[in-house]
């Protein structure tokens, strides 16, 4: 079975209880094509970078699966005939982190890792040609 | 006192690693916003590995990572 990673923006309408209910029905889906979904991660309402579909805000949520290429064909046919559901992205991975997602711990700084990248570090460099 | 013209210092700045390459490196994750922002401009444009010193390899993945991030809108493809 191979690895995959599947994530999906929820309009921000939805409550907590239906996107729950929507990745509930998902992960039927998944244990029918007999995969099964290892991590399951509800990142809760995010401001969005950019409006999709005019929303600003959406419900995102995290699914490590492990299923057959056909499962997931599947799962993503039904999740493009929801929608509630704005955008999703499905990628294979060789192995699952089962360490939370850094999409989940936004608050909790992880940032001394990061010290010696500091866009400062690279001058000021805009890349404008204009 | 007449201060002696000093040359011109050549800009020399030291050999930079590519952070990701160390044995302990970062693991480049399209989910992990703070690491990607570092490596875009303030426009939000992906900077160059000739400015960041990413090694080919790990800036190939470094941009897969941030179109990824872009697509699912943890990041804007243009902030102004």
């Amino acid at each position: 079975m191979a690895f995959y990673e599947t994530v999906f923006i929820a309009r921000q309408e939805l409550s907590a209880a239906q996107v729950e209910a929507l990745a509930a029905n998902l992960t039927e889906i998944i244990t029918q094509g007999k995969g099964e979904i290892t991590k399951t991660e509800f990142c809760g309402l995010r401001t969005l970078a950019y409006s999709i579909k005019k929303n600003r805000k959406g419900h995102y949520v995290l699914f490590n699966i492990e299923a057959s290429a056909p499962t997931i064909k599947e799962m993503e046919r039904q999740i493009g005939l929801n929608e509630d559901i704005l955008r999703h992205l499905t990628i294979k991975l060789e192995k699952l982190d089962t360490e939370p997602s850094p999409l989940m711990q936004s608050k909790q700084s992880r940032d001394r890792r990061y010290e010696s990248l500091g866009n400062d570090a690279y001058g000021s460099f805009e890349g404008d040609r204009e | 006192m007449n201060s002696i013209p000093v040359t011109r210092k050549p800009f020399f700045r030291r050999r930079k690693t590519c952070p990701f390459s160390g044995p302990d490196a970062i693991q480049i994750d399209y989910k992990d916003v703070k690491l990607l922002q570092k490596f875009t401009t303030e426009r939000g444009k992906i900077m160059p590995s000739r400015i960041t010193a990413v090694s080919q390899k790990k800036q190939r993945e470094l941009a897969q990572a941030i179109k990824r991030a872009r697509f699912i809108a943890l990041m804007p493809y243009v902030l102004d």
